[in-house]
C-alpha cells in the first residue's frame, strides 16, 4: 500500500471521529437527563482524605521505610554516603553477575559516576538521541539497565521515572536487572507529593511516559506460584545516594 | 462474545464447574489468598472505610458529569498529539481498530490485558484478517493457547494446573517442558520478548483516564503493559467510556484502592501514566497513539437510578473473591467475560438481548458480601434484586416459576387456604418423611432434596400450638415486681422501635 492511502485512512478516521464526537457527548448528557455541560463542575471530593494529606515522615524515616518496603518486595536496597562507594558497589555486582552488556541513561549523575571506566571489559550503551531500533536492541540484550530515579515513594516502596530524550523507557524495562539510583532528597512520603511535583514542574505538558516501579516484575498466574522477572527485570536494586 | 448467545444454559455451566474438582479447589484457594491479602493490606493502611467513601464520591461525581470530563480528556489527548475515536457499539470499536490495522499494514499485534477488548472480541476480527494477535499477560497467554476465556478478572488462568500449562507450552516450544513454574515462566518470557520487539501494533486497555491531562494509566505486575506501550510503533488503547477520573489528585485515591482491593499489594509493580505518543526527541514509545472510547451498552446505565453506579466499578475483582457463589463455581459458569457479582450485573445490562443473560442474576445468595468488599461501594446485591424484579416484570422468568409464584401468593395470602395447604402437605409427606427429614428425591421438592435433606412439616403448627400456649400463660400468676419490670421493658422497647422507624 502506498503511504498516501495510509494517510487517507487515518484522515477518514479523524473526520469520522470529529463528526461523531458531539453526538457521543450529547447522548451521555441526554441519558443523564440534563443539557450538555461546558463549564467545569465543582468537585465535592477531590483527591485523598485530609488525614492522609497531613501524613508526613521525617527524612530518615522516609529513607528507612522506603528501603524496608523495597526489600520486602524482593529488591536490594543500599545506601551510600559518597559516589565512590556507589561506583564500587555497581562494579562488584556487575562482575559477580558476569554482566557483559549494560545500558544507562545519559544523566548528569551517571556522567559523574563514569561506570564505563570501572568496567572496561563491558559493553556500555548510553541512551541518547539516536537510532531507535539500535537502542531498543541494545536495551533488550542488556544484562543491567541503570537509571536515575526522578522520585521515590517511601510509603509504597516505589521508584518513579519520567521519560525523555536521554531517559529511555526501555532502560528500566528490558534488561535482566535494573539499578535505580535515588538521591535521598528525592524520596517523598507518599504518592500525592510526587504527583503534585510532577504536575508543577511539567505544567500542562507531561512527559510521554511516567512510570512507577514497585519491586521486581512478578506473576502468580501459574497455580498461584509467585515467579519474578516474567517480562520486566527480575533483579532490582534501589541505590540511595546521600550527596 | 459481542451479542452472541451464551454457549450453554446456566445450569449446565454450573454443573460443569461443580464437577471439576481441580477448578473448585483452585478457585477456593486463589480467592482465599486474594481475600486475605486484601484484608492485610487494608488493615495495614488503616481508615479503609474512609478511603472507600472517597473512592465512591470521586467515581459518582465523574459519572454524573461524564460528558464534561470525557470531552476534557479528549481535548487533552489531542493536544498531546494522540488520536481519539468513538465507538457506540462493539462492532464499531472493531471496525475502527481494523481501519488502523489497514493503515499501518499490520501483520502482528501484541496485547496486554484488557477486559473491554475481550468484550468487543477484537482477537476474532484480527485472526479473520490473518493478523497474528498475542496475549502477553502470562495467564491470558496460557488461556489463549488453550482457546479459552478468562475465569477470573485478576488471575485469568486460575482453572489450569501446572501440568496442563506445561503441555500447552510444550506444543509452542516444540519440545517437552517440565511442569516447573520458573521454567515455564522463563520460556514465556523469551518467547514473548521476540513478539514484543517485532509487533507492528500494541493494544492496551485502560485502568484510568485522567481528564485534566489526557493521560491513560495502566496497572500491571508483569510489565507486559509497559512492553506493549513502549515497543511497537503504533499503540491502540481501548477504553470503556466510564474509565475517567478528573485529576491527578484523584489518581492517588484510585491507586490506593485498586491494588489493595485486587491483590493486597500496596501498589502494583508497574503503574504507567501515558500522555500522548512519544515526543519527537524520545528514543522509544509509540509514534502514534490511538484511543478508542467505547460505549457498548454503558450509556444505558446512565440516568438509571438503579444501575448508574455500576459504572463506578474499577475492575478489581474483590467482589469475586468475596462471593460465596463465585467461590464455588468459578468464572466460566457466568458465561461471559465478566464474572462474579459484578459480572452478574454487568452482563445483562451491557447485552442487548437481556432475556438470554438475565438468569445470571439468579446465581447469587444476595448476602451482600460483594458490597462489603467493593472498594467504591457499589450496591451490587441491590442491583441483583432489581435485575430479578425486571426479569419478572418483563416476563422472562420461566413459565413454571411464574405459575408457582402465583399459586404461592394465592395460598399464602389467605389463612384458610394456607392451613388447608399445610394439612395436605402433612398428609402427603407421610410417604417420604423419616425422622423429621425428607430425603426422597421426588416430586416438587426434588431440586432441593437432590443436594440436601428438607425438614419435614411439624406435626402441629405454631398456630395450632398457640391456642394451648396462650391458655397456659394466662393461668400463670406472675410475681407483681416481675410483671412491672416486663411492662416497662416492653414499653421502652416499643418506643425504641418507633424512633428507629422515624
Amino acid at each position: 500500500m502506498n503511504p498516501n492511502r495510509s494517510e487517507e485512512i487515518l484522515k477518514e478516521l479523524e473526520r469520522k471521529a470529529k463528526e461523531k464526537e458531539e453526538t457521543f457527548f450529547q447522548h451521555i448528557a441526554n441519558r443523564l437527563g440534563r443539557p450538555r455541560l461546558h463549564t467545569p463542575p465543582i468537585q465535592p471530593v477531590r483527591g485523598v482524605p485530609s488525614f492522609w494529606r497531613q501524613y508526613h515522615l521525617d527524612f530518615e524515616e522516609r529513607i528507612s521505610l522506603f528501603m524496608a518496603n523495597w526489600e520486602n518486595l524482593g529488591g536490594v536496597a543500599k545506601r551510600f554516603g559518597c559516589k565512590e562507594d556507589l561506583v564500587t558497589f555497581i562494579r562488584n555486582e556487575a562482575e559477580t553477575m558476569q554482566a557483559k552488556k549494560l545500558i544507562r541513561w545519559q544523566h548528569p549523575v551517571l556522567e559523574q559516576l563514569e561506570i564505563e571506566k570501572t568496567l572496561p571489559k563491558a559493553d556500555v550503551t548510553i541512551w541518547k538521541e539516536s537510532n531507535r531500533e539500535q537502542l531498543l536492541q541494545k536495551a533488550a540484550e542488556a544484562d543491567i539497565g541503570i537509571v536515575v530515579a526522578d522520585y521515590a515513594i517511601a510509603h509504597t516502596g516505589t521508584v518513579v521515572v519520567l521519560s525523555g530524550a536521554t531517559k529511555g523507557r526501555s532502560v528500566s524495562l528490558l534488561p535482566t536487572a535494573l539499578m535505580a539510583i535515588i538521591r535521598t532528597e528525592d524520596v517523598k512520603t507518599k504518592m500525592g507529593e510526587v504527583l503534585a511535583v510532577i504536575q508543577k514542574r511539567n505544567g500542562p505538558s507531561m512527559p510521554a511516559g511516567i512510570h512507577f516501579i514497585t519491586g521486581p516484575s512478578r506473576s502468580s498466574d501459574i497455580e498461584n506460584d509467585l515467579t519474578i522477572g516474567v517480562h520486566g527485570p527480575g533483579i532490582v536494586y534501589a541505590l540511595l545516594l546521600d550527596e | 462474545m459481542g451479542n452472541l448467545e451464551p454457549n450453554s444454559p446456566l445450569k449446565e455451566r454450573i454443573s460443569l464447574a461443580l464437577n471439576n474438582e481441580f477448578l473448585r479447589n483452585a478457585v477456593k484457594f486463589t480467592t482465599e489468598r486474594l481475600r486475605k491479602g486484601k484484608q492485610t493490606a487494608t488493615d495495614e493502611l488503616g481508615n479503609w472505610e474512609e478511603w472507600r467513601s472517597y473512592g465512591q464520591a470521586i467515581r459518582m461525581h465523574t459519572i454524573a458529569h461524564l460528558d464534561y470530563y470525557l470531552s476534557q480528556f479528549v481535548n487533552n489527548v489531542r493536544a498531546a498529539g494522540g488520536f481519539v475515536h468513538f465507538a457506540s457499539t462493539a462492532r464499531e470499536a472493531v471496525e475502527i481498530a481494523m481501519k488502523i490495522m489497514e493503515a499501518k499494514q499490520a501483520k502482528s499485534v501484541v496485547k496486554s490485558k484488557s477486559m473491554v477488548s475481550e468484550e468487543v472480541h477484537i482477537n476474532q476480527a484480527l485472526e479473520e484478517k490473518g493478523i497474528e494477535v498475542v496475549e502477553t499477560d502470562l495467564g491470558e497467554y496460557i488461556i489463549q493457547l488453550a482457546g479459552e476465556t478468562p475465569s477470573h478478572i485478576i488471575i485469568p488462568a486460575i482453572h489450569k494446573n501446572k501440568k496442563q500449562i506445561a503441555e500447552l507450552l510444550s506444543q509452542v516450544a516444540g519440545e517437552p517442558l517440565p511442569a516447573d513454574t520458573a521454567i515455564l515462566a522463563g520460556f514465556v518470557r523469551s518467547k514473548l520478548r521476540e513478539k514484543f520487539l517485532s509487533a507492528d501494533i500494541g493494544i492496551t486497555g485502560c485502568n484510568f483516564a485522567i481528564a485534566e491531562s489526557g493521560s491513560i494509566v495502566l496497572f500491571s505486575n508483569e510489565g507486559n503493559a509497559r512492553m506493549v506501550s513502549t515497543l511497537p510503533k503504533t499503540q491502540i488503547t481501548m477504553m470503556g467510556m466510564e474509565r475517567i477520573i478528573p485529576t491527578w489528585e484523584d489518581l492517588e485515591v484510585m491507586a490506593t484502592l485498586l491494588p489493595r482491593a485486587a491483590t493486597g499489594q500496596k501498589l502494583t509493580v508497574y503503574m504507567s501514566a501515558i500522555t500522548g505518543p512519544k515526543r519527537s526527541e524520545d528514543g522509544d514509545g509509540p509514534e502514534e497513539l490511538h484511543i478508542i472510547i467505547i460505549d457498548n451498552g454503558r450509556s444505558n446505565q446512565l440516568g438509571d437510578p438503579e444501575f448508574q453506579e455500576v459504572l463506578n466499578c474499577i475492575r478489581c475483582g474483590a467482589c469475586l473473591n468475596a462471593c460465596p457463589v463465585y467461590r464455588h463455581v468459578g468464572g466460566h459458569a457466568y458465561g461471559w467475560v465478566y464474572s462474579g457479582p459484578i459480572g452478574a450485573v454487568l452482563t445483562p445490562v451491557l447485552q442487548a438481548e437481556k432475556e438470554k443473560w438475565g438468569e445470571v442474576a439468579n446465581a447469587s445468595s444476595l448476602c451482600g458480601a460483594c458490597y462489603e468488599a467493593c472498594p467504591v461501594k457499589i450496591p451490587l446485591h441491590d442491583m441483583l434484586v432489581y435485575l430479578r424484579r425486571r426479569n419478572v416484570e418483563q416476563g422472562t422468568t420461566k413459565k413454571r416459576e411464574q405459575w408457582g409464584m402465583k399459586v404461592f401468593q394465592k395460598v399464602a395470602s389467605s389463612h384458610k387456604r394456607y392451613r388447608l395447604a399445610i394439612k395436605a402437605g402433612r398428609i402427603g409427606q407421610k410417604f417420604v418423611a423419616r425422622k423429621g427429614e425428607i430425603k426422597a428425591k421426588i416430586g416438587p421438592l426434588k431440586k432441593w432434596t437432590a443436594h440436601r435433606t428438607a425438614p419435614a412439616l411439624a406435626p402441629r403448627s405454631f398456630r395450632e400450638m398457640w391456642q394451648d400456649l396462650q391458655q397456659q400463660q394466662t393461668q400463670i400468676e406472675l410475681d407483681p415486681t416481675i410483671q412491672k419490670r416486663m411492662e416497662e421493658m416492653l414499653k421502652k422497647r416499643g418506643d425504641q422501635h418507633e424512633s428507629e422507624q422515624k
